[in-house]
């Protein structure tokens, strides 16, 4: 149940069913996408232990980078989308590098407010980026002979990407490093101790979390073909943590699960009542007083339970958040 | 002139954004608890301060009342939920917070729908005075003073009375405040509700000058945070200066550029975090 290869092959199995679950090839490509934005998310909260309110900056930027670079060059895709994970990493370092110098919830602060220096930035300058209207008329570049004009070929394209980055962020997650994060994640202080470049450590989690949902937002403003003032908001940020915490954190296959739910849940949800945002509300207080590993968590628990066990190896973990229950 | 008639818009918005902070920095320095929903208390208190208004009671009394009407709304989720959460890690804080945020600001669009109204002020207060060359609405100064006030009661209950040593004590230490044998839980819903009132009250001041709307709570809870932030966590006189700091600059640029006001605000905390990470006036 913890093997990576397992994990793998439940994101491939995911991709591979959407279509048949989900009529609008918009919206399950929409899933993809953020789950990859939710899984960058995941390596800073669940692996690094440190609650980014910014990453709707990255998202952002990935927006607006591929846009303007399809609308003011003659670039094609690929190169295109290299160079929002570009942006968005090198402003992950920067912000990275800033919020760090504090921890705990002053990290928090710190980074919501930059989300909200970004956002003002792109709505001041609209020149550039579109300002409320957004950066609209972005063009769907195929690649070489492959056309991706339908929904569902885009789907395709985006499917492959989501499995690349999948598989790129478990090995990372699987790596040295990867386990040396999560050493920062449970006590930051011993591993400085013990020698660990703690600081620099924390700036590369940035730097991968950055690229990767650079990489997502240049997928969905390539999907809906504007770059919205929305993809840079502090909701962005809200929704890609919230879609992170849902899942279960510290397991790149929950933020799959996350961003599936909180996507489709929302869009049946919004289509019967305009108000559904109350009842998400009380479902992150439940979730935060009753299920507090998501729904990741559940199924462990579940599959614990069917096999005469209680929890997974990680509630043995001791002082990590989650770990205590109520 | 333009210059003092902005900065006198600045130290009035200041004033509010210190009501604002202050609740949020005192409730972290007791409880290590951050408040998403903090900005939502502001936007309970500016809504109802409009519906008391509009049910016909006067202005002093829809001042007070959405100020207490809002700490007791806090007081009562404080003692049902959020006590239950205090010794998880702050990653459920906020979810849960996010969360109670979200159903606050749905509900005041169920009752008072998603667009926003105007808010008039008090009939007493609707003149202008004449400041050197420039006309300037009375409610204004009504703000600077009745906000001076508070602040010095404020900084009398946190500094001078038995209720604020116990308040600034258990910022040290919790444990011990209770081995001296005061209710700890008792004092945290009344710190808690002290400052959601004091959010609320900032929102009932702020509906005359910028109206209502179903989305003011957000942008409140980020100014908040900045005002914070620059200021120091848990710093009564940091949110103080911090937030005249934000509400003047954020009005002399209203003049210079208009379009970047608000970014201005933010650009100013990037500034002052490269200086003094912990702020201007934070503990270590």
């Amino acid at each position: 149940m913890d093997r990576p290869i397992f994990h793998f092959a439940l994101a491939a199995l995911v991709a591979l069913l959407l279509p048949f679950f989900i009529r609008s090839g918009t919206l399950a490509t929409e899933v993809l996408v953020f789950a990859i934005a939710a899984a960058g998310c995941n390596l800073l909260l669940g692996y690094t232990g440190l609650l980014s309110f910014g990453q709707g900056i990255f998202f952002g930027l990935g927006s607006y980078t591929l846009g303007l670079a399809l609308i003011h060059t003659t670039l094609p895709l690929l190169p295109t989308l290299v160079l929002a994970m570009i942006v968005g990493s090198v402003v992950a370092i920067v912000i990275g590098a800033l919020s760090i110098r504090r921890q705990g919830v002053y990290f928090v602060m710190l980074t919501l407010a930059f989300a909200q220096l970004f956002y003002f930035l792109a709505y001041t300058f609209s020149d550039i980026t579109g300002g409320d209207n957004g950066l609209i008329g972005i063009p769907r570049r195929g690649i070489g002979p492959l056309a991706l004009n339908s929904s569902w070929s885009y789907y395709g394209f985006v499917a492959v990407i989501f499995l690349i980055s999948f598989a790129a962020l478990q090995r990372i997650a699987t790596s040295t490093f990867g386990r040396t994060l999560l050493a920062i994640r449970y006590n930051g202080e011993r591993a400085q101790a013990i020698g660990f470049p703690v600081r620099a450590f924390k700036i590369a989690a940035f730097a991968v979390s950055g690229a990767v949902t650079g990489l997502a937002g240049a997928l969905h403003a390539l999907l809906i073909g504007i770059a919205p003032l929305s993809d840079i908001d502090y909701h962005m940020s809200e929704s890609l943590l919230v879609m992170t915490i849902i899942g279960g954190t510290g397991n790149l296959f929950g933020s799959v699960l996350g961003a599936a739910f909180y996507l489709i849940v929302s869009d049946t949800l919004s289509a019967i009542w305009p108000r559904w945002l109350l009842l998400l509300g009380a479902l992150l207080i439940v979730l935060a007083l009753f299920i507090q590993k998501g729904i990741w968590g559940l199924i462990e628990s579940g599959v614990g339970i069917v096999r005469g066990r209680r929890g997974g190896p990680d509630a043995m973990a001791p002082g990590v958040s989650g770990s205590e229950r109520p | 002139m333009i210059y003092l008639f902005q900065l006198m818009n600045g130290i009035g918005l200041g004033m509010l954004y210190f009501l604002l902070a202050v609740g949020l920095s005192v409730i972290f320095g007791l409880l290590h608890f951050v408040n998403f929903a903090h900005g939502a208390f502001y936007l309970l208190g500016a809504y109802l301060c409009y519906a008391l208004l509009q049910y016909g009671v006067g202005f002093w009394g829809a001042l007070v009342l959405a100020a207490i009407i809002v700490a007791a709304i806090a007081a009562v989720v404080e003692t049902g939920l959020l006590k239950r959460i205090y010794r998880l890690d702050h990653m459920y804080h906020i979810v849960a917070t996010i969360g109670l945020a979200l159903m606050i600001q749905e509900i005041v669009i169920i009752v008072w729908g998603p667009v926003g109204s105007s808010v008039p002020a008090p009939k007493a207060l609707t003149g202008a005075i004449m400041l050197g060359h420039f006309i300037y609405p009375e409610y204004r100064l009504f703000v600077i003073g009745f906000t001076a006030v508070l602040a010095a009661i404020l900084w009398w209950v946190l500094e001078g009375t038995r209720l604020g040593a116990v308040v600034r004590a258990g910022s040290e230490s919790t444990d011990m405040v209770s081995l001296l044998g005061y209710d700890i839980n008792r004092i945290n819903t009344a710190v808690f509700a002290l400052g959601a009132g004091l959010a609320g009250l900032a929102g009932a001041l702020a509906a005359p000058i910028r109206g209502v709307d179903p989305f003011m709570g957000v942008e409140a809870l980020a100014v908040a945070f900045v005002v914070v932030v620059i200021g120091g966590m848990g710093s009564y006189t940091g949110a103080l200066i911090a937030g005249l700091l934000v509400g003047i600059v954020q009005s002399l640029m209203t003049t210079l550029w208009p379009a970047g006001a608000s970014l201005a605000i933010y650009i100013a905390m990037v500034l002052v975090v490269l200086v003094m990470p912990r702020g201007l006036l934070g503990r270590a």
